[in-house]
């Protein structure tokens, strides 16, 4: 019962921090709001741990708030981790945007929109009832929707890709009302625990429909391939706070959709269902590494690094849901485990990694790794944590990435013998592709991390480039402290992890994951001990390095200057840059990205044999955009050049059409009547 | 068919490297470089005749490679240089710049007449002088260009195997 007053009272200060926050004055408007945020998201997730500690769902309705159904929220202990999750990125969001407001985003429709982003994006986990939750989706995607549009009127890219975002997320939302409608016309209630009890009895075929329905619907949610066109576009335009928030949190609760139908509302499904998803997450999750490693766009790099991420989410979804549908309970508990750490985990160093990609954009003014380099000495505050959170993405022991990557290859690997034959195909796959992207995401990290902050600057932008103000490093710096936490001491979010599982996946024994100090697997052999692990990595470095200083000092040590090939001068342009990095991955994996590479070469008039200017452009296209999207946009272009010939302006032309119109129907009344 | 050509000049193909002597005279170096020598080669203004006979020398017949001696790629990875040609001005400060790239103990090896002593380039307009001028010189190898064993004594003294 307090969790639910909790719950409400969170909702409530995060809507006042919407509507006043927004209202102030500039000087005080960002501040408050963002203090109001930040308290709603404590108050929420307050609610949220008692919940999770207790395993009581806390419960709130109103029949004042919407009309003709009422608003109802419960908060189960599986909507609650996201409610966790969700203020974990929403609190240093709303630091950082004090420091960040300057850079656009101090008016009032953005402030109010970001206030009322973090107010749906918290309470839609809680949501209990198909209108209360498409209301607050809505209002979700809507004002996150208005985010991405924020700096429209100075760039054309940014409407473009709100354009794409809109559609999208829309085309989802459909996709989502439909699936609920289904549900709810065979169920006689449009309560969650209506939609729960009816759903099991429905006839094979309608509970697919609503499954794939709901899976098209989330997926475009979660970014996943190929409804991921609209992440590299939407998230490199919105402001970074908002990027951060939109790759961390609202990516989430895609899959919060995903789990919410298939694990809660329909209570599991067949094998083939979670082939599909188990598939879609591989694909994704190769797709988002492959095209992280190959983006110079820092931003982009992280938008397609979130669609990698959300697909590794999703092969573990569906192994948890393959393992569940045949009969290894205990193993697809394991897997879901997996699915929610990789989730939160990915929360924190996405997170971080967009918060310090946009310090860097305010410090340089790009965000073309290109450009960039040599920051690591400008802005060495912000240099580590973006080093730290990348360490994190590439699962590097002893931060939390590491973790959930563990357990979902412990998970997999243990899937063997299901007693069917595509399962034990796909499992191993599954395997194989986990790897791949596992490399794939190091070569991304390196090459963002390595051009972007090493070495020498490669534009006056980052040779000026000054650390950004406190907040924006306090902030960032307090998602890598939780990657550094939640890495060496993941016993801090296990345990509420595992108790949002039970409450997904009744029937799951009552063996706790965590000992002490150690993660001992249930129903498999596995342990970990992070936090032993940290200690030794640490005591282990500390010993190189003393040894080597202990050593080196008997030697005389001569510092020269870098070796540029005996040149004379050496400039920043002989450096590697991200383009030419991941030049190898490009070619090797050419018939994938089909790169368009153009060589313009113009020779002196006189002599073929002296150039006088060459140029190199290469770019890599999204071949899914190529193949899906355009020709069905193609295809409404031209339909739209059909109906542009109906409407061309012309008076007399329109007053014919009424004319016709009215003779048609008279005489359509003549002949019926 | 035609592998089996190639597996047959395999086949038929014998020992081609020089044998040579066993023991060969030392030449004086660094005393802590032994075994092995790990060598960059700079051309400071070499008519690239030297350039052909350094091939030789590391190619298949004469197989310097054998007796510990390689050419390496960058002057990080080296133990020594083998400078050849007389010292131009443009190669001045590359040569001096290779120098101070390389780490220390280093062997510098001054390959040909004209290294050692601008040989017919003595007195050119491009030219500074010897590599003596420019930069210490450890080891000295005669010859307009110097025949491949002759090499490859001198780097077996150093190498002493």
């Amino acid at each position: 019962m307090t969790s639910g007053i909790l719950l409400a009272c969170g909702s409530l200060v995060s809507l006042t921090g919407a509507l006043g926050g927004a209202a102030l004055p500039r000087p005080w408007r960002v501040p408050v709001s963002a203090t109001l945020i930040a308290t709603a998201c404590v108050v929420e997730s307050v609610a949220a741990i008692d919940v999770l500690a207790t395993g009581q769902t806390a419960n709130w309705h109103s029949s004042q708030v919407l009309p003709l159904t009422g608003a109802s929220l419960a908060l189960t202990p599986l909507g609650a981790i996201f409610v966790v999750l969700v203020a974990l990125v929403a609190v240093p969001a709303a630091i950082y945007w004090i420091g960040y407001a300057p850079h656009g985003m101090s008016a009032r429709p953005t402030a109010g929109s970001f206030a009322v982003f973090i107010t749906g994006l918290l309470i839609v986990p809680a949501a209990a009832s198909v209108a209360t939750f498409m209301f607050l989706w809505e209002m979700m995607a809507l004002t996150s929707l208005a985010l991405v549009l924020t700096d429209q009127g100075r760039r054309e890219a940014a409407r473009s890709a709100g354009v794409w975002y809109g559609v999208i997320t829309h085309v989802g939302a459909a996709f989502i009302l439909a699936a609920f409608l289904i549900l709810a016309a065979h169920s006689g209630g449009q309560s969650f625990t209506a939609l729960e009890s009816h759903a099991r009895a429905l006839a094979p075929g309608v509970r697919a429909t609503i499954f794939l329905l709901a899976l098209v619907g989330f997926g475009s949610k979660a970014g996943v391939v190929p409804f991921h066109v609209w992440l590299p576009k939407a998230h490199p335009e919105a402001p970074s706070p908002v990027s951060a928030l939109m790759s961390g949190a609202m990516v989430a609760l895609g899959v919060y959709g995903i789990v919410l139908f298939g694990d809660v509302l329909l209570g599991g499904g067949p094998v083939w269902w979670w082939l599909i998803v188990l598939t879609l997450g591989a694909v994704s999750a190769l797709f988002g590494s492959l095209h992280a490693a190959n983006s110079t766009d820092l931003k982009k790099l992280l938008a397609y690094s979130t669609t990698d991420n959300i697909g590794l989410v999703l092969l573990a979804l569906g192994a948890s849901g393959l393992f569940s549908a045949t009969g290894h309970a205990r193993l697809g508990a394991l897997s879901l485990v997996a699915a929610l750490v990789l989730l939160v985990n990915h929360a924190m160093f996405k997170g971080a990694l967009f918060l310090a990609a946009g310090s860097v954009q305010v410090a340089t003014g790009t965000r073309d790794l290109d450009e960039l380099g040599g920051l690591l000495r400008r802005m060495p505050q912000t240099g580590a944590l973006f080093l730290v959170a990348a360490a994190s993405i590439c699962a590097m022991p002893p931060l939390n990435g590491f973790v959930g990557e563990w357990l979902l290859f412990q998970s997999l690997l243990h899937g063997v013998n299901l007693g069917n034959t595509a399962g034990d195909i796909a499992i191993p796959v599954a395997v194989a592709a986990l790897a791949l992207t596992a490399g794939l995401t190091i070569v991304a990290f390196v090459k963002a991390t390595g051009v972007g902050f090493l070495g020498r600057p490669r534009s006056p932008g980052a040779e000026v480039a000054l650390e950004v103000p406190l907040s924006m490093r306090m902030s960032t710096g307090l998602l890598v402290t939780m990657c550094v936490v939640a890495g060496v001491a993941p016993m801090v979010i296990l345990p509420a992890v595992e108790r949002a599982v039970r409450a997904a996946l009744p029937g799951v024994g009552s063996a706790p994951l965590v000992h002490g100090v150690r993660l001992q697997l249930v129903s498999v052999r596995g342990v970990l001990a992070p936090t032993v692990l940290a200690v030794s990595l640490v005591v282990a470095v500390a010993v190189v390095v003393f040894a080597r200083r202990a050593l080196a000092r008997r030697r005389v040590v001569r510092v020269t200057e870098v070796w540029g090939c005996g040149r004379e001068l050496v400039t920043a342009r002989m450096q590697y840059t991200a383009t030419s990095f991941a030049e190898p991955v490009q070619r090797v994996f050419d018939d994938v990205l089909r790169p368009v590479r153009d060589i313009d070469v113009s020779h002196v008039a006189e002599s073929r044999y002296v150039i006088e200017s060459m140029s190199y452009r290469s770019h890599v296209n999204d071949q899914i955009e190529n193949a899906l999207y355009l020709p069905v946009i193609r295809a409404i272009r031209r339909w739209g050049q059909f109906a542009r010939r109906l409407q061309p302006g012309s008076v007399h032309r329109y007053l014919a059409y009424g004319l016709v119109a009215l003779v048609v129907t008279l005489v359509v009344v003549a002949v019926l009547g | 068919m035609s592998l089996l050509t190639a597996w047959r000049t395999v086949r038929g193909t014998r020992r081609v490297s020089e044998t040579l002597r066993q023991n060969p005279d030392a030449v004086a170096g660094p005393s802590e470089i032994v075994g092995s020598l790990q060598l960059r080669h700079v051309d400071a203004g070499s008519c690239n005749g030297c350039e052909l006979e350094i091939t030789s020398a590391f190619g298949p017949v004469y197989d310097t490679e054998r007796f510990g001696a390689r050419l390496v790629a960058s002057p990080r990875h080296a133990d020594g240089l083998i400078v050849t040609g007389p010292v131009t001005h443009n190669m001045v400060g590359p040569l001096r710049k290779t120098l101070e790239a390389t780490p220390r103990p280093c062997v510098v090896i001054a390959l040909g007449d004209c290294a050692r002593d601008c040989g017919v380039f003595r007195g050119g307009y491009g030219v500074i002088g010897a590599v003596e001028d420019v930069i210490d010189v450890d080891v000295t190898i005669p010859g307009c260009p110097p025949d491949p064993t002759i090499i490859i004594q001198a780097l077996r003294g150093l190498t002493r195997r």
